[in-house]
């Protein structure tokens, strides 16, 4: 072997355990955040964790049961406005303004909103919606989740629908469809798979924000009374009771945490069941 | 923007097949044409793709397009069905007509589902057989009760019915290339299209595929009028009744296929035919 093959080998084998020892440092984090929270959280799981109202410090029992509620009921309606919205905006910016300026306006500030941090849409959250009706409510955290849902949303499925071939596109047109009717029946059932994905991944970010519920939904001791409640949520619940002083407080919010990601993998396991199945494009 | 009639022959040398009697065939027994060119020009942004095309598509017959590549036989068939239009920055100049009217007049949708068009690589949609042949009749309103029979007369007249008859509800994507591009022929047929373009039907397909295809546009063109582009040059004289010759964007010669193969008028025909370039 010349000098030069064996550096070659040398920094080929150099570069491939590098990546390989990364890898694997990316999956041993994940697994330790898992099994810590399992550690810890596993204890305070029983079924009044998951049905009960929560206790003051030192009782027996109580439960997170309006926190689990009310993040289900803020997240579910920040998707109602949300995923529409940011929808059909990237199919906008994928399908009808491509190259035009309003499209790159449109997908610059997309971008940008993507990267405002999440405290900063809570302030803004508060400030136009909290602020004008003068309490503190579900429909507001709702409000504010959407504002990071929709640029989420806007981005991937402008991204998907790109993917779709455009010999596809032309096949629908070539038939007689007009372009809506081929965007409608062909290019985003053939990109469904993805612009779910996208969506999915959008929800399961939303449902960790503590930040933009803090000064908007803020948080309820009680089940919350409607969407001009204010209510409890699982992030701002862990919030509270990991920077409370008590020991027994402290497990109960490894405790939700361990709820919170429980719940985000089984709405990412369900999709990933539901998405598998049916015919799929080729990627070409 | 059509060009004045006047000033056609003078400043280019391509012959004209409407105005020329020497190179119409068989003047008594012609079919009539169904589709015209007259003076395109077509530009992709300021670059000239096509240059003072004329030519004529007559019914029934099958029109073979051949040439280099970039020479434009595509881009001028890509007109035909106006699908070119859905690329940016492009221009078209001069008449298209389809039975005697102007395509750009007529709404796009219509002419689209007129002038049917097959691609160069099989582009089933990501859905069943079924669901891929009665796409086109259900957008355009044809289905009333009878999706059942048009999908199995579609799929019998691009010869593959039997075929995929026990598995019409299985994915499009399941079928061989070959097959997918028969499918892909059986949608545009299920629309019962005046004329079908294809765009180098055969490019991805292999030998025996190729021969299954070029036997059904014998059958098929009893039914409508085709115009295939093509690269081989065994094909057109295999398929095609006229041929027309494109070099650098214009059309060089077209003819009866026998005359452009064994007795071309012009150089650069007889050229690219013996193989000295292209």
């Amino acid at each position: 072997m010349t000098a030069r093959n064996i550096r070659r080998t040398v920094v080929n084998n150099v570069m491939l355990s590098l990546t390989g020892v990364f890898a694997f440092l990316t999956v041993t984090i994940l697994v330790l955040i898992l099994g810590y929270l399992v550690y810890n959280g596993v204890t305070s799981l029983n079924l009044a964790f998951f049905t009960k109202l929560p206790l003051g410090p030192g009782q027996a029992g109580g439960g997170i049961a309006n926190a689990i509620v009310g993040s289900v009921m803020v997240v579910a309606f920040a998707s109602l406005f949300g995923i529409p919205i940011g929808f059909l905006s990237g199919v906008y910016l994928a399908e009808f303004g491509a190259g035009t300026k309003f499209a790159y306006v449109v997908r610059y500030t997309a971008d940008l909103l993507n990267g405002v941090p999440s405290i900063v849409i809570g302030i803004f959250a508060w400030t136009v919606v909290v602020k004008p009706m003068h309490h503190y409510s579900a429909l507001a955290g709702s409000i504010a989740l959407s504002l990071m849902l929709i640029p989420i949303t806007a981005r991937s499925t402008e991204q998907f629908l790109l993917e779709v071939p455009r010999a596809m596109r032309e096949g629908a047109l070539a038939l007689g469809a007009s372009k809506w009717k081929s965007i409608a029946t062909v290019i985003v059932p053939a990109a469904r798979k993805g612009i779910l994905t996208g969506m999915i991944l959008g929800v399961a970010r939303i449902s960790g924000e503590s930040a933009p519920l803090l000064f908007t939904a803020l948080g309820n001791q009680y089940w919350c009374r409607g969407l001009m409640d204010q209510t409890s949520t699982l992030p701002v619940m862990i919030y509270k009771l990991a920077t409370s002083p008590y020991d027994d407080w402290h497990q109960q919010a490894w405790a939700a945490g361990l709820i919170l990601l429980g719940l985000v993998l089984i709405a990412n396991i369900t999709a990933r069941v539901f998405l598998t199945r049916g015919a799929s494009a080729p990627k070409s | 923007m059509s060009p004045s009639p006047k000033l056609q022959s003078t400043e280019t040398s391509i012959p004209n097949p409407m105005a020329s009697p020497t190179t119409t065939p068989a003047a008594s027994a012609a079919p009539k044409a169904k589709m015209l060119a007259e003076h395109v020009n077509f530009f992709y942004g300021s670059f000239q793709a096509l240059h003072d095309i004329n030519i004529e598509f007559r019914e029934n017959q099958v029109t073979a397009l051949i040439g280099p590549s970039g020479c434009g036989k595509s881009t001028f068939l890509r007109n035909l069905n106006r699908i070119n239009e859905t690329l940016r920055g492009t221009r078209l100049e001069g008449k298209i007509l389809l039975d005697g009217a102007d395509i750009m007049a007529e709404d796009v949708t219509t002419i689209r589902r007129r002038v049917g068009m097959v691609f160069q690589r099989p582009n089933p949609f990501p859905k069943s057989i079924f669901e891929n042949i009665i796409y086109g009749p259900k957008i355009n309103g044809m289905v009333k009760g009878n999706a059942a029979e048009i999908v199995e007369a579609s799929l019998r007249r691009a010869a593959l019915w039997d075929e995929v008859k026990d598995k019409l509800h299985e994915s499009a994507y399941a079928l061989s290339g070959g097959q997918q591009q028969r499918l892909c022929i059986a949608r545009g047929l299920a629309v019962n299209p005046d004329v079908l373009l294809l765009d180098e039907p055969c490019s991805a397909l292999d030998p025996i595929a190729t021969a299954k295809i070029e036997d059904l546009l014998f059958t098929l063109k009893e039914q409508c009028t085709i115009v295939i582009v093509t690269h081989s040059m065994q094909q057109a004289a295999r398929v095609a009744d006229q041929t027309g010759f494109f070099l650098l964007g214009k059309l060089i010669e077209f003819d009866k296929t026998d005359v452009i193969f064994k007795n071309p008028a012009k150089r650069e025909t007889e050229d690219y035919i013996t193989g000295r370039f292209g």
